[in-house]
């Protein structure tokens, strides 16, 4: 299963499942970032510890424990 | 009598709502707070024929399901204010994100207009927008506008005239068949209540019960249809996460929302997304996994540079137009009582603050810029982990570093944090980021005491022991008091954007007449009680004696002797002497004579107070940090324990009374207020006593 986490910069992926608790959920949800959502990893910090991705035209930053409790796939499954 | 119409602005942050506001022609605008909280709350006034239309300003809001005491706000203005008619702005370019929370305003089924902002980027894109086709698909009236080039904005206000006149349109927007069916199903049981009589009252309930809305559910908790209700509820959560395999009937409505939106965006919407757009091109730099971090730290010296340096010659002018006015005015007025409160009282000591005014709006003034053009939150990104490990957050950094400056604006700007808990923490640990009223102390004290040792060092070091202690501090709070309490960071980076001058222009003006209102109430009261404190009661015997003794000297330095030891002796002798006594043994464990544990007190009043307390004390008269003499004096009164020990004291112990205060309006629970109050000056004793112990131990 591979997660946000798992991907490199300019990675593309396919949002399939959100692990998240309410209420970083929901939050996350209202950004955009919902099942079916197609992500990019813009960047991370040095020591992959917080995370800018890229969805909707939106850019969220995400914490490593937030970005690994996204579930993704490849953008040609 | 006009009409009134009365209008919620919302949207989700980042879309450009008060550049909307700024933009409105001959609009009047009213700032204040909502009731009881400190979220700043934006009125707007306007007048069109026969109509009044007030407009009220809603903080930014990412979705009803709010998170942040700020959506809480705007949340409850929505459930429960009297209003006619919501204007939804919304950013063109995430028009589906933003889409999201749209459809959630749409339950609600009031008269509601979209406000579709920054057109004007989508038409550089080459992009075209349907609006005919979003308004035929939405089924509410839709505006093109683009506040920065001013279009469209005045054509909002002939809508909501338009709109007002006519009854609200049927609703166009309706979820999955088996979600409708339960909507209606719950809708029918509500409505046996005298509450939710309506259909459309009843239909956004049943959604917001649907969508596992707590506040939704506390309005129905007492009513005699609860059970009814709760237990309907009970089975069609169930029924529908199994029939749409979700754990939660709130993921349910969100993945609908996002699916229509994002339907309704590719069917109206027509753009290419570039790569390498001048956005993407400048987040190549500014958040790169290397240079990004050296960048934003040349972008804060930078920033506290041009607030020290360009912010010192208006503090000069201010500081000069003070004390020439009370010198002036001590000569004018009739001598007295009153005199002596106004020109030794109460203007000196606002004086002392209103000259910090420069530093402080050429702070806010790029801390603004920061904020408007998008690079605040990479600046939050780039130090989140690092303030990670401290229990703090990225947004962190920003309050904490103003707290070099001067503790009030950096309280304030603890308000970029939305979490409360977050925001909390980060109040509590600014007091230990050493301000700049502070640096006099310790110049006197390193220069009396390290004179063998590089002084910048000494106080280089003096600082960052401050900020590593109110690190560690933070993480102790965090473990301590919100233990196992998450700490997520989930945070938009909305696109560079350049700002709008006329925003931060208002922003600016309404910041400066606050603080001049404070200055002018709060801290003149304080200062008219030190004053009094400290000059009475009055030893007429005395103040005779010396005065004859003074007479019958003419050597002019025996003179100014003399009169320095009448001030002293005088201050032995007031309230606030007899207050230095009465807490000394407090202080006595630390070697404090009444002396220091004097201007310690006194510099809870300003922390600037410290220095000139000390050189009264010591009956120096009109010391100055600078003094030779005093710091002589100092070193012969003061033995080095007590000097480290004073220091350590002044570094960790309560703020000064501009500071409190700003914490208490910012902070509205009594709880935290207490604890605010006498944690640090606990903390600061305890280590001072600790310090003060092992030095002696080591001989010193």
């Amino acid at each position: 299963m591979k997660r946000i986490s798992d991907l490199e910069i300019d990675e593309e992926a396919v949002v399939v499942k959100i692990y998240a608790k309410e209420p970083i959920k929901g939050r996350l949800l209202s950004m955009g970032i919902v099942k079916g959502a197609k992500v990019k990893i813009i960047a991370h910090t040095l020591a992959r510890q917080t995370w800018d991705i890229l969805s909707n035209n939106t850019k969220v930053a995400l914490r490593e424990e937030e970005a690994s409790s996204i579930e993704v796939k490849s953008i040609y499954e | 009598m006009n009409d009134e119409i009365k209008v919620a602005i919302v949207g989700q942050p980042n879309v450009g709502k008060s550049s909307i506001i700024n933009a409105l022609s001959n609009a009047e605008l009213h700032v204040g707070n909502f009731s009881g909280v400190t979220v700043e709350k934006k009125e707007v006034f306007l007048k069109r024929d026969i109509y009044d239309i007030k407009m009220t300003d809603l903080p930014g809001i990412y979705a009803l399901n709010a998170y942040t005491p700020e959506e809480q706000v705007a949340k409850d203005f929505l459930l429960n204010e009297d209003y006619d008619i919501i204007l939804n702005v919304v950013d063109a370019n995430t028009l589906s994100r933003n889409l999201i929370f749209t459809m959630q305003l749409l339950d609600i089924h009031k008269k509601t207009i979209l406000v579709l902002n920054m057109v004007d980027e989508i038409a550089k894109k080459g992009g075209s927008i349907d609006k005919s086709k979003i308004e035929k698909l939405l089924g509410i009236p839709v505006i093109l506008t683009s506040a920065k080039e001013k279009r469209g904005v005045d054509e909002i206000i002939s809508e909501i005239i338009k709109l007002h006149k006519i009854p609200v349109a049927k609703n166009k927007v309706f979820y999955n068949q088996k979600i409708e069916q339960r909507v209606e199903e719950l809708a029918k049981i509500l409505r046996k209540s005298p509450h939710f009589q309506s259909h459309d009252v009843s239909r956004f309930m049943a959604i917001r019960l649907l969508d596992r809305d707590e506040d939704a559910y506390k309005m129905i908790h007492d009513l005699p249809i609860f059970i009814e209700v709760h237990n309907a509820l009970e089975k069609m959560y169930k029924e529908l996460e199994s029939e749409f395999d979700e754990e939660s009937t709130t993921d349910i409505l969100a993945n609908e929302r996002a699916a229509i939106s994002y339907n309704l965006q590719m069917e109206t919407i027509d753009v290419d997304e570039e790569e390498g757009s001048l956005s993407e091109k400048l987040d190549n730099f500014l958040i790169h996994p290397i240079l990004g971090l050296p960048i934003f730290l040349f972008f804060m010296w930078a920033l506290f540079q041009l607030t020290f340096v360009l912010g010192n010659y208006p503090m000069n002018i201010i500081g000069a137009i003070f004390s020439e006015t009370s010198s002036f005015l001590a000569d004018f007025l009739p001598k007295g009582i009153f005199n002596s409160v106004l020109t030794e009282g109460i203007l000196p000591a606002v004086g002392a603050i209103v000259m910090f005014l420069p530093n402080i709006l050429i702070l806010f003034l790029g801390l603004n810029l920061l904020e408007q053009t998008g690079y605040m939150s990479r600046a939050a990104y780039l130090m989140d982990g690092f303030l990670k490990r401290f229990g703090l957050q990225g947004k962190a950094f920003v309050p904490l570093v103003s707290g070099f400056g001067c503790t009030v604006p950096a309280y304030m700007a603890a308000r970029t944090l939305k979490n409360p808990k977050d925001r909390i923490i980060t109040m509590l640990v600014l007091g230990f980021m050493s301000c700049g009223a502070r640096l006099p102390i310790y110049v006197l004290l390193v220069s009396a005491f390290f004179a063998n040792h590089n002084p910048g060092n000494v106080l280089f070091l003096i600082y960052i022991s401050g900020a590593f202690l109110g690190l560690v501090v933070a993480k102790i709070l965090r473990t301590v008091l919100f233990k196992g309490e998450p700490e997520p960071f989930v945070m938009e980076m909305p696109p560079y954007r350049f700002p709008s001058f006329k925003a931060i222009g208002m922003d600016l003006w309404i910041k400066t007449k606050m603080f001049l209102k404070k200055a002018g109430t709060f801290i003149a009261v304080a200062a008219m009680a030190i004053w009094f404190l400290s000059s009475y009661p009055v030893n007429n015997k005395m103040v005779q004696n010396y005065n004859a003794k003074i007479e019958q000297t003419t050597n002019i330095g025996k003179k100014q002797n003399l009169k320095n030891e009448l001030k002293a002796k005088s201050l032995e002798d007031s309230y606030l002497g007899s207050v230095g006594k009465f807490i000394q043994p407090v202080f006595a464990p630390l070697g404090f004579d009444w002396r220091l544990s004097v201007a310690v007190i006194a510099g809870l009043s300003a922390k600037e107070v410290v220095v000139s307390t000390l050189g009264t004390l010591y009956a120096m008269g009109g010391a100055s940090e600078k003094s030779k003499g005093l710091i002589s004096k100092i070193r012969q009164n003061v033995d080095f324990k007590s000097a480290i020990a004073l220091i350590i004291i002044i570094m960790i112990y309560s703020p000064c009374l501009a500071a409190m205060g700003t914490f208490y309006a910012e902070v509205p629970q009594w709880a935290w207020r207490i604890f605010y109050t006498i944690y640090p000056n606990v903390v600061a004793w305890l280590l001072a006593f600790g310090v003060y112990k092992t030095l002696a131990l080591m001989g010193y």
